[in-house]
């Protein structure tokens, strides 16, 4: 999974504040955030460190992945950067194999592809190969860094987090920021922007299939990634022999939708907290709370002296709106920091923003996104098809109406030709397709997922009650992709295990989800519990 | 040279015509491997912790969202048969400890001594681990402090073994068996031409040919070394297909038998065949008897075993490596390990094999001048 947002990205000078805002602020983010774990202990982090070349192996060399402390398969592919003119400028996609225990099928294998978009797949190999273990006894897991993103041709800006405490991203001059990401890019190798999108990219995907000799392939897409194999199977369906879509976006739905997904969230939150007898009789004012704390913020951002969350060096905390909402935001994608949430709002209402610095330190990073390789996607795929209705419902939320605002402006300077209306329709087709969402998801509603399905004849969509974004990865989703890929037909694969109460309690305050006995006082809340 | 082919075709055929000694011989190569997998999968089975484990959690009402999390990676209480000795206590301060920050106790009663109970009981540890430090970043971001700050170091570890290697230690006794048996298989055929055949008195007969001893004790053992060759042959074929049904990918590795080590097996076999017939013959040929023979060679094969066992669970290395039988062993096993293979250590441990089969050849030839040993005076 996802651990680039607890490592920050290199810093280079002082100049690219802004560039930031971009990411935290009008990404998408159909994509995975790693759940708080004992990982921050432990995980290793190499840079994708390529050993020089063995004989044994012809099309791949070993590699370490980070994360992984086994040898794995690396290697690449030259592709056109265009595919319309094959002679013109080469990029390489990389890719990496996690190879099979016992490989008993080596002409199939896995494709798992990352969200984002922008995403690398292989930089998240090591939540991949913990989630699909299963899968990978009987059959390599292949990942591909699609075009634009991790070593294949990143276009991605640097990231500064100098001041990501105090700037205040309410003022950034988005278009400008955005022209400045493009020049950068160029600057630093001429690229054709309008080639990284997920049509062309899929070509990529099918080249490196060719190349590895893997007759078919079962496709996993978390995010972003089920638009890429939808696309897959629309484009090469003899290709693949499943298909598994994780945190669904059909193809009729543009994602800058989002907005509605995260409020509904929010309402599930809350009501959540207010079925938990526990968090409602410590929170009992749970969106009060929360709507106090907006409505202050969007009258001024509020400043406050405040130790720096690593350095501990006593820094100015700026909090904006957009701050304090994309805070939440992303602490909706994973259920354990989503537990935290109630203790936080209601201490930010009563003035102490420890926990929501907590929880911002956490997500203001760019989490490894490629922002330009997003910005191709997103400016082609789907700002030309946000339509009158949803401007006018994104206008009733901040977050979506800021996003949306913020995409417009990106798009103004990130020329992109619309895809034709013929993306847009549904996929029809009968490969076995497993489709998995989460009912608490904060981007890929349940109902996106049902979308999908209109013409899927060989298909099965579970709703996993108590999951957010990434059922598979929160769930026993992984052990029915395993059954799928395996061979058992996807109208006899049982969800009923998905039902298993897997939720995590709110914290009651800074230390505890547990309910104290009377007799003590708790020390952080000032709520009276009987 | 066409005296010793008379020979050896003379021994087979009495050997093929004892089927039941034949097939005696040839039991262990079909039945060793297929006793091993039947080990290892019952070995798998109790080694490996369940899907779900069920272990008795006591005052789960203390803690119910640590016993979710549980519940969550396959850990439950349960009742009955499944259960494993493994109990959890959550302690009664549980919660008001919770609430203080303070370190929130529960219990973990078990043998560890259990082998059984190894893996589950470490398991259960490893998943309290990761609860306990999870809340304890969750505790750090509720007070405003990055959680990246609890790991000063990034341990990278970058492991060389590769699926093939970490079986190394299954393989390594699958080699075993497989040098082993080139010594059983060989052993009643060279207990039956040597001290049968002085038990039924035809060994004055033979000897009474045009022939010398010398084509004689050839002809003898290489009937007998074909014997040991096919032993060999069919064991690594009984592997190849047995193996493959074990699961051991639940252990996490491969134990792949394949047809460019069956090759190497061979060629590094024949030597240690040579040895194991002559081995054998030297030493039957002393006993008067085919029960004598028997008795002594359980006790001469004690060495080959030895040296073979020695080399699987890599006992003194360095002096092993140069000798034969357990050179041959460390060869095979650096092979598939992916290692290089040592050469000089092959070639030294090979030469010795022959050297020493070639002296006791010499010496069966001598004693066979004696009228002692011929007439069992």
């Amino acid at each position: 999974m996802l651990h680039r947002m607890f490592f920050p990205a290199k810093k280079h000078g002082h100049q690219h504040t802004a560039t930031r805002t971009l990411t935290s602020l009008f990404v998408i983010w159909m994509l995975l955030i790693a759940p708080v774990s004992s990982a921050w202990a432990q995980t290793p982090l190499s840079e994708n460190a390529q050993q020089p070349p063995l004989t044994k192996q012809q099309l791949t060399q070993p590699c370490y992945l980070k994360g992984i402390s086994e040898q794995l398969e690396c290697g690449k592919v030259s592709v056109a950067e265009n595919p319309q003119q094959p002679e013109s400028k080469q990029i390489d996609i990389h890719f990496a194999i996690l190879p099979a225990i016992k490989n008993r099928y080596p002409n199939e294998a896995l494709l798992a592809i990352a969200g984002g978009p922008g995403q690398s797949a292989i930089e998240n190999a090591a939540g991949f190969n913990r989630m699909l273990n299963k899968v990978r006894q009987q059959r390599d897991i292949l990942l591909i860094d699609q075009r634009g993103t991790g070593l294949s041709h990143k276009l991605a800006c640097e990231d500064d987090n100098m001041s990501l405490l105090n700037f205040n991203d309410e003022a950034v001059n988005i278009g400008e920021t955005t022209q400045q990401c493009l020049d950068e890019i160029q600057k630093k190798q001429p690229t054709d922007i309008h080639q990284y999108t997920s049509t062309t990219a899929l070509g990529d995907f099918e080249a490196v299939r060719q190349y590895l000799g893997y007759q078919q392939l079962h496709l996993y897409g978390i995010s972003y990634g089920t638009r890429m194999a939808q696309l897959y199977m629309r484009k090469y369906p003899q290709s693949l022999k499943t298909v598994t879509l994780d945190g669904i976006v059909p193809m009729q739905q543009s994602v800058i939708a989002i907005g509605g997904a995260i409020e509904r969230a929010m309402t599930l939150l809350f009501s959540d907290c207010a079925n938990a007898s526990a968090c409602q009789q410590t929170f009992p004012n749970l969106k009060q709370d929360f709507d106090s704390v907006d409505a202050k913020l969007a009258k001024a951002p509020i400043k406050q002296q405040v130790r720096d969350p690593l350095t501990n060096a006593p820094k100015t905390l700026l909090l904006t709106r957009s701050k304090f909402n994309g805070a939440i935001r992303m602490a909706l994608y994973t259920p354990n920091i989503r537990a935290l949430l109630p203790h936080a709002i209601h201490q930010a209402a009563q003035g102490d923003y420890q926990a929501i610095l907590g929880i911002y330190t956490l997500t203001a990073d760019s989490a490894g996104i490629a922002i330009g390789m997003h910005a191709s996607v997103v400016c082609s795929e789907d700002i030309g098809r946000v339509t009158e209705q949803m401007r006018k419902d994104a206008k009733i939320s901040y977050m979506s109406g800021n996003m949306l605002d913020g995409l417009e402006k990106t798009c103004a300077v990130w020329q992109m030709p619309q895809v034709d209306t013929d993306f847009s329709l549904p996929i029809s087709s009968d490969i076995p397709t497993l489709l998995l969402s989460g009912e608490i998801d904060p981007a890929t509603p349940p109902n996106w997922g049902a979308m999908a399905m209109e013409k899927l004849t060989n298909a099965k969509h579970f709703i996993a009650p108590y999951a957010t974004h990434g059922v598979a990865y929160q769930s026993c989703g992984n052990d029915l992709i395993a059954q799928l890929v395996n061979g058992v037909n996807v109208m006899d694969i049982d969800g009923e295990c998905l039902n298993k109460d897997v939720r995590r309690s709110f914290y009651l305050n800074a230390s505890s989800v547990e309910v104290a006995p009377h007799t003590v006082t708790n020390p952080s809340t000032s709520q009276d519990k009987d | 040279m066409k005296m010793i082919l008379a020979m050896v075709r003379k021994e087979l055929i009495d050997a093929a015509r004892d089927k039941r000694s034949v097939m005696a011989g040839l039991y262990y190569a079909i039945g060793t491997p297929l006793l091993m997998c039947g080990m290892f999968m019952v070995l798998i089975g109790q080694l490996s912790s369940p899907e779900d484990l069920h272990i008795t959690i006591n005052k789960a009402d203390n803690a119910p969202d640590l016993i979710r999390y549980l519940d969550n990676n396959g850990i439950s209480h349960g009742e009955g048969k499944s259960v494993k000795a493994i109990t959890l206590t959550i302690s009664d301060d549980y919660a008001a400890d919770m609430a203080k920050a303070k370190p929130a106790e529960v219990i973990v009663t078990a043998d560890k001594s259990n082998e059984k109970l190894q893996k589950s009981i470490s398991r259960l540890e490893r998943n309290l681990q990761a609860y306990s430090s999870e809340m304890g970043s969750l505790r750090l971001i509720a007070r405003g402090v990055n959680p990246q700050v609890m790991a000063p170091l990034k341990i990278t570890v970058h492991d060389q073994s590769t699926a093939d290697s970490k079986g190394g230690l299954i393989l390594g006794i699958a080699i075993f068996t497989m040098i082993y048996s080139v010594f059983i298989s060989a052993m009643n055929l060279a207990i039956d031409t040597s001290a049968g055949e002085r038990e039924r008195n035809s060994l004055a007969l033979l000897l009474s040919h045009p022939m010398t001893t010398r084509q004689l004790v050839l002809g003898k053992v290489i009937a007998v070394t074909c014997f040991a060759m096919l032993g060999l042959v069919l064991i690594m074929l009984v592997s190849k297909v047995a193996y493959m049904f074990v699961p051991w990918q639940e252990l996490g590795f491969s134990v792949n038998i394949s047809p460019d080590f069956m090759g190497l097996m061979f060629a590094i076999g024949a030597p240690v065949a040579l040895l194991a017939s002559t081995l054998q013959l030297y030493v039957s040929f002393m006993a008067k008897t085919f029960k004598e023979a028997q008795s002594y060679l359980t006790m001469v094969l004690f060495v080959p075993v030895a040296l073979s066992m020695a080399a699987t669970y890599n006992i003194a290395p360095h002096v092993l490596e140069w000798l034969p039988v357990s050179g041959q062993q460390q060869v095979l096993m650096a092979f598939i390990k992916g290692r290089e293979i040592p050469m000089l250590q092959l070639a030294i441990s090979s030469a010795a094999t022959v050297i020493i089969a070639i002296a006791l050849m010499l010496g069966m030839e001598r004693s066979l001048k004696s009228e002692k040993v011929v007439f069992g005076l």
